[in-house]
């Protein structure tokens, strides 16, 4: 046996010696580990994001005049309609803040809206998940809701300096409560990820179905949170219900598959909704009163 | 330039395949699907550094990967490492091409199968370990993470050759 061989003794050893102390270190140290391999790697995810904007960018360039005439004829059209929206929202706004006075009823939660670019997808069997080009130097924080319009994407998991990476609705990890269309009663039922089958389009799962509900005859049912919780704001849709429910084994509930409401493979902006106070349970999570807001003390 | 700091250098010319593989997995993201090169990344490494060197070389590898998805802490860095330990002290073994032909899809395979597993570790309720599901997509990763490491292996140590030319490192007879 040459001394190199022999030395790989010593090596293996160590190796032994290390895994014990990995394995018994304080998860803050694996934490800070993983944290400066993702940062040694976020320029290079937002050069490749940039890089992506700007080849967006010549290909719009290569677009001819009326094209870009016509777009902004409709982008302005569509303003208008939307500016009249916003006065009628804004009346309602008034008016319900109004009423919650009246009523003294708690005020629901406010959120500061923060426009990022995806940079990377990342699906496996056990994850489906975005990275974006937002981080904790923006105010992102873990918890929060990423949306598309009015359809849910997913929910912030981890955040970085100045990157985010974001669990989507079919992501095994995700988990939320949902009203169905059509059922009346508003009864609530349990969206969740699950493991995905490669080579197929992922999918969730709606849980705890009551038995006597039928979608909308013709429609295809709507699937949208419901506001409890305090993560996400209310009457978001998450997607729409497959046809084929299920009934369980125990015969009182049923399952269905949840097809999302974007393609989330394909999407290459979102919105992360940031609570403009901590939500209760980040409030829970914090130690003693420190970086609660005077209201929350 | 030090030596020392050789397998640094390695890891940055090393790094945008990493990140190309990533783009490439980003790519077929509809498809449910992770690609993965990091096994292969450290077989011409291990053919020319100093067995520390390639150790650290292969735990940043392993780290990297680990560090933007939801793998438990080290199982693949250690692994990495455990492979680099062998090679360097079997050097014989990834001699020539076609044994590091056989190293790469080896040492890749067995990497991808560590992190699969680590990963479903935490799905173990919902997918258990023995079930057909779980097996039909463990075999799909450990396929395209071998058909991976033999089509890319090449190119990727002619960089890694070429980055460790200018370094200074010296030709796999001279190592220790």
């Amino acid at each position: 046996m040459d001394n190199n061989r022999q030395g790989a003794k010593a090596s293996y050893v160590a190796l032994v010696f290390f895994t014990g102390l990995w394995l018994i270190l304080p998860s803050a140290v694996r934490r800070f580990n993983r944290e400066a391999f993702a940062e040694f790697q976020a320029p290079a995810l937002h050069l490749v994001g940039k890089g992506r904007d700007l080849a967006r960018y010549w290909e719009l360039q290569s677009r001819s005049p009326e094209e870009l005439v016509a777009a902004a004829r409709d982008l302005a059209r569509i303003n208008a309609a939307l500016e009249l929206k916003i006065h009628s929202l804004d009346d309602a706004r008034k008016e319900n803040t109004r009423l919650r006075e009246m009523l003294r009823y708690p005020q629901s939660t406010e959120f500061v809206t923060v426009v990022a670019r995806v940079s990377v997808r990342e699906t496996s069997s056990w994850w489906q998940r975005i990275i974006i080009r937002k981080g904790r130097s923006d105010g992102v924080r873990p918890g929060c809701p990423v949306v598309f319009g009015d359809r849910v994407i997913g929910r912030v998991s981890v955040v970085h300096l100045t990157t985010s990476e974001v669990d989507l609705v079919t992501s095994p990890g995700f988990r939320c409560t949902a009203f169905l269309e059509g059922d009346d009663q508003s009864r609530i039922v349990h969206v969740s990820g699950r493991a995905g089958l490669a080579l197929s389009a992922p999918r969730a799962m709606v849980s705890i179905i009551p038995l006597d509900y039928n979608p909308p005859a013709g429609q295809i049912a709507k699937v949208m949170t419901t506001g409890l919780g305090g993560v996400f704001p209310s009457g978001l849709t998450l997607g729409t219900l497959e046809a084929g429910v299920q009934t369980t084994s125990e015969k009182h509930m049923q399952t269905g598959a949840l097809t999302p409401a974007k393609e989330l493979s394909f999407i290459q902006e979102v919105s992360v909704l940031i609570p403009k106070y901590p939500t209760a349970g980040e409030i829970l999570l914090t130690p003693a009163d420190a970086g609660k807001p005077e209201e929350f003390r | 330039m030090s030596l020392s700091w050789a397998w640094l250098f390695l890891l940055l010319a090393t790094f945008p395949w990493l990140l190309g593989v990533d783009l490439l997995s980003d790519s077929v993201a509809t498809s449910g699907v992770c690609l993965f090169i990091s096994g292969a990344a450290i077989i011409a490494p291990c053919r020319r550094l100093r067995r520390w060197q390639a150790v650290l070389f292969s735990g940043c590898v392993g780290f990297l990967f680990e560090s933007l998805r939801p793998i438990p802490d080290g199982s693949l860095a250690l692994l990495l490492v455990l492979a680099a330990i062998y090679l360097t002290s079997h050097r014989d073994e990834i001699r020539d091409m076609p044994k590091m032909f056989w190293a790469a899809v080896l040492v890749n395979g067995l990497a991808c199968t560590t992190w699969f597993i680590a990963a479903g570790l935490a799905h173990l309720k919902e997918v258990p370990l023995l079930s057909m599901h779980f097996l039909g997509q463990w075999l799909l990763h450990l396929l395209l993470a071998t058909i991976l490491a033999v089509l890319l292996l090449v190119p990727l140590a002619l960089v890694q050759n070429f980055a460790m030319d200018k370094i200074g490192v010296p030709q796999p007879d001279e190592a220790a």
